[in-house]
């Protein structure tokens, strides 16, 4: 039974906390609202100061068509740093995904010798992420990096996707095996009774029945990638919409209300499947304890 | 029937493999490579020239030399202790205030405050590095500033990140990663709230206990496991995470060397400005001892042992 403090209060009381929580949540609010807003004026409005300023659709306008400044012949495809973005995002969501339900369900599952010893490991890298070990994870990609430039640029994509999948596996092979660990049995028995191998009992049997699992760690994986920077700074050739907003905040020339617009249509996706997967997310994020 | 022996084995491998492939060639080849890399004189990822190079400890010599006389990597030794210190606070206490504030409020009020606290923590960290560098931004635009203009409390727009050092540059990197722990903190938290038996607290009500008491007496006693969990894991998170200072930093909003904790450094020394890999890698070296040992026993803390459960049946 879930609990909530539905007794003998007073609504005064109740009234009371909900004000002070709003109220602590609020400057986190309006700090991304500003920006958002400023994305749709002639001048950053973050200072309230709206006395200059006018609305208009300019910035947007100026970014898809990829000039960064308001004069100045420099131009950057935006679509394709929307679209770098998105492919690593989905490679990282679909690597994760696939290694975490196979795993976890083998963990989850099977009986066999260093069951413990793979989760605790897993439980230990969740703990020290992989992110420390970039220096040695660079140099790897260095000894495999292709002379050809064409090749190269797969293959950064490649590497980059799995590395940064890399970080995020431990977790979702943990949380895997939570959701595994919460079917039933019986149905599993009659499919592997019936001669299914258990590969096959996998995927038509036990995928089906956690779905919301499958998907909350699809979100998170997408999410994952699409948020990195620091993975696709040091290993991407190509561009992505963080690397973009990175190099042109320290760019002289920057208009700052057009990189409001950049960076608000780079938060619309996570604010998408935010609001979409909320419940399921909160899981995720709460790193799968249950106790 | 099951199928017996070499079949079952292969089977197993089958699910294993993915994420056995992954742990090897991205923690335990980088882990060794970094080690590795920490012996040797590598400078420009000039691998070709450096890489057969064995240098012994001098890497962590002229490391151990640094912190004892360079002020700026004594600085970021000092900020690491003093960042990680802080933040660990903000985030847990701030995610148990919150939970226990979560508790006591109704369900609409609840979620939306879920749902904005959890911003920071999704967002893509460019936009987030974003959003509070124009809060912090020392000209007349900075949200901060212009707030304490109007207040009348600074006549002239301050630089937060670079004026008042350390205590500026500490406190941003502090605030705005903060943010992004507490929901971590508030998740948890609430979720271990909610599974305490509500018996208890009826019981409490009905014997007149205060909310604070109720807090004190009942909720906090009962999630004492998970505000360790919490603790430790956030430790851990904090000391080996540097992307949302990342940003801060090389976009100037805060004082380099008051901004920068170590994993950051470490990153700084191989990927940008000096370039010195050796260096970084024996830096590195170090962090993994530390994470790796605290890591360690925080799973004999809170014991994850016990929290297996066995696969059910013969098969």
């Amino acid at each position: 039974m879930s609990l909530s403090d539905v007794e003998v209060r007073s609504k005064a009381r109740q009234t009371f906390y909900s004000i002070i929580l709003i109220a602590l949540s609020v400057p986190v609010l309006m700090a991304f609202s500003v920006l958002v807003l400023s994305s749709f004026a002639n001048q950053m409005v973050t200072n309230f100061d709206f006395s200059k300023v006018k609305f208009t659709l300019r910035n947007w306008q100026l970014l898809f068509q990829g000039r960064i400044a308001i004069t100045g012949g420099l131009r950057e495809n935006i679509f394709l740093y929307l679209l770098n973005t998105a492919v690593v995002a989905f490679g990282v969501a679909i690597v994760t995904t696939l290694v975490g339900t196979l795993s976890g369900y083998a963990i989850s599952r099977i009986k066999f010798k260093g069951r413990k010893f793979i989760l605790l490991m897993m439980l230990m890298l969740h703990a020290l992420p992989g992110s420390i070990l970039i220096v040695g994870v660079y140099f790897l990609y260095r000894l495999w990096m292709p002379t050809n430039l064409n090749a190269l640029k797969y293959f950064s994509f490649f590497y980059v996707i799995v590395a940064r999948a890399a970080l995020e596996i431990p977790l979702s092979v943990w949380l895997m095996k939570g959701f595994f660990d919460l079917l039933p049995w019986e149905i599993e028995w009659s499919a592997l009774v019936d001669g299914a191998s258990r590969l096959k009992t996998w995927a038509k049997i036990m995928m089906p029945l956690i779905k919301p699992g499958v998907v909350a760690i699809l979100i998170f994986g997408f999410l994952a990638g699409w948020q990195d920077i620091i993975y696709v700074r040091t290993f991407l050739i190509d561009k992505t919409l963080a690397t973009f907003i990175e190099s042109n905040l320290e760019a002289e020339m920057a208009y700052m209300p057009l990189l409001a617009a950049a960076a608000t249509l780079y938060l619309l996706p996570t604010i998408f499947f935010y609001i979409s997967s909320q419940q399921l997310l909160f899981k995720v994020y709460a790193g799968g304890i249950r106790r | 029937m099951i199928k017996e022996g070499t079949s079952r084995k292969w089977e197993l491998w089958a699910f294993l493999a993915p994420a056995l492939v992954v742990v090897v060639i991205f923690y335990v080849v980088p882990l060794i490579l970094t080690v590795y890399t920490s012996f040797t004189p590598i400078r420009n990822w000039n691998i070709q020239r450096y890489a057969t190079k064995w240098i012994g400890l001098y890497n962590y010599q002229k490391l151990f030399h640094a912190i004892a006389n360079d002020p700026s990597v004594r600085a970021v030794f000092l900020t690491t202790a003093v960042f990680v210190g802080c933040t660990l606070l903000v985030n847990v206490l701030g995610g148990l205030i919150l939970a226990l504030l979560t508790f006591f409020v109704g369900k609409r009020t609840n979620s939306v405050a879920s749902t904005i606290w959890l911003l920071p923590r999704m967002s893509p960290i460019a936009v987030y590095g974003l959003v509070w560098y124009y809060f912090f931004h020392g000209s007349g635009i900075g949200t901060l500033n212009s707030l304490f203009l109007k207040l009348g409390l600074i006549d002239k727009p301050i630089a937060w990140g670079q004026a008042f050092i350390p205590y500026g540059p500490w406190s941003v990197i502090i605030f705005v990663n903060g943010l992004v722990g507490v929901s971590f903190g508030m998740i948890v938290l609430s979720s271990a709230i909610k599974s305490i038996p509500s018996e208890f607290v009826i019981a409490a009500r009905v014997d007149g206990a205060t909310d604070w008491q109720i807090c004190k007496r009942i909720l906090i006693p009962q999630i004492k496991w998970h505000i360790m969990y919490v603790t430790t894991w956030q430790l851990l998170s904090l000391l080996t995470s540097y992307a949302h200072t990342y940003l801060l930093v090389s976009w100037r909003l805060v004082n380099k060397t008051y901004g920068t904790p170590w994993a950051l450094y470490v990153y700084d020394l191989a990927f940008t400005g000096v370039f010195d890999q050796g260096l970084a890698a024996a830096a590195g070296t170090l962090l993994v001892l530390v994470g790796g040992l605290l890591g360690f026993m925080t799973l004999r803390i809170l014991g994850f042992g016990k929290l297996m459960v066995e696969p059910r049946g013969d098969i």
